[in-house]
């Protein structure tokens, strides 16, 4: 399982190489372009993160954004996504780095939703566009959908029993 | 410049990873350690992900799928939207005007409202990235309940909207 995604790539990488060799080329150069643009970036959020993880006691963080945490940790995760500006592939490896911690994945749901699809920052560029009322109502939505999906993930994966 | 500080940064993070296996402070040594094993699990996934995006990019084009919308209509329609959505790269940025151009094509604000949901909750390179790192039964089931609640509101968004002769501004 660990692998798998590996697998996968190479599988892919492998097709795509016999269908058409220059796109794979470019493909990989166009990846590991990108990968190289993000890596201060990447290691800064990894420094960061291991610093508070080492730094907070491991009581609180359980407390707060733990298995145990409820609909308090819940609405953290979706206050936090919806304020946040945060690019996905720094958002992803963040949730992936925090549910080795513990913290359940329908928190990371609740967080990686609202992120997305509510925008408090964002929102003077979404008025541009739709108008004021009905940039409103579609961040409303945003917000209820992550509460949906979030609480549904629970249920799924039995992070959370009625 | 910018060059410059990376690297000055990467050297800072290699040099504090070193340090913290010297020194004999508990603290130091507690973040080294947590930075390493997260470092090595995030560079098993991420490389993978990164060239996954990059195979779908040079691949599948939008311009091939934008020519289809607004000029269908009924399920057809909504399928072209979830599929122009699903291939939106950069996110609300580049839906909104997106949305605009296909608003003066002539789609329906049913259509328009629905591939803006689209665009949020299931654009490939960030499905693909979530796949990557928190594994494929998460986004199974977010798809699963995003994609339905996202054409849902899209559509009475839409309907209540038509009625209010309402128009997407550039």
């Amino acid at each position: 399982m660990e692998w798998g995604l590996t697998i996968i790539t190479l599988i892919a990488l492998f097709i795509s190489f016999c269908c058409d060799r220059k796109k794979t080329k470019g493909a990989l150069m166009m990846a590991a372009k990108r990968l190289w643009k993000i890596t201060p970036l990447f290691l800064l959020v990894m420094l960061l993160f291991s610093f508070f993880i080492s730094a907070v006691p491991q009581s609180l963080i359980q407390q707060t954004i733990g298995a145990k945490s409820g609909v308090m940790g819940l609405l953290i995760g979706l206050g936090v996504g919806s304020v946040a500006l945060m690019p996905g592939f720094i958002a992803f490896p963040l949730c992936a780095m925090l549910k080795t911690q513990g913290v359940p994945l329908y928190l990371l749901a609740g967080f990686s939703l609202a992120l997305m699809n509510v925008g408090v920052i964002s929102f003077p560029i979404q008025k541009q566009y739709l108008g004021w009322k009905v940039a409103v109502v579609r961040n409303i939505i945003g917000f209820l959908t992550a509460i949906i999906v979030a609480v549904i993930v629970g249920i799924i994966f039995g992070e959370i029993i009625l | 410049m910018k060059r410059k500080v990376m690297w000055s940064f990467i050297i800072l993070c290699g040099l504090f990873v070193l340090f913290s296996y010297l020194s004999k402070l508990d603290f130091v040594i507690t973040v080294g350690t947590q930075f390493f094993s997260v470092f090595w699990s995030m560079i098993k996934i991420l490389p993978c992900a990164f060239i996954l995006i990059a195979l779908f990019e040079k691949w599948c084009h939008r311009e091939t799928v934008e020519r289809h919308l607004g000029t269908h209509s009924g399920v057809k329609g909504y399928l072209w939207a979830l599929i122009l959505g699903s291939m939106t790269i950069g996110g609300l940025f580049v839906a909104f005007p997106l949305a605009f151009s296909l608003h003066r094509k002539g789609a329906s604000l049913k259509v328009i409202f629905s591939f803006l949901g689209f665009a949020g909750v299931c654009r490939i390179p960030m499905t693909l990235f979530e796949a990557s790192f928190l594994g494929i039964e998460f986004t199974i089931i977010r798809l699963c309940t995003a994609i339905p609640i996202m054409l849902g509101t899209g559509m009475l968004l839409g309907w209540y909207l038509e009625k209010q002769n309402y128009t997407i501004r550039e």
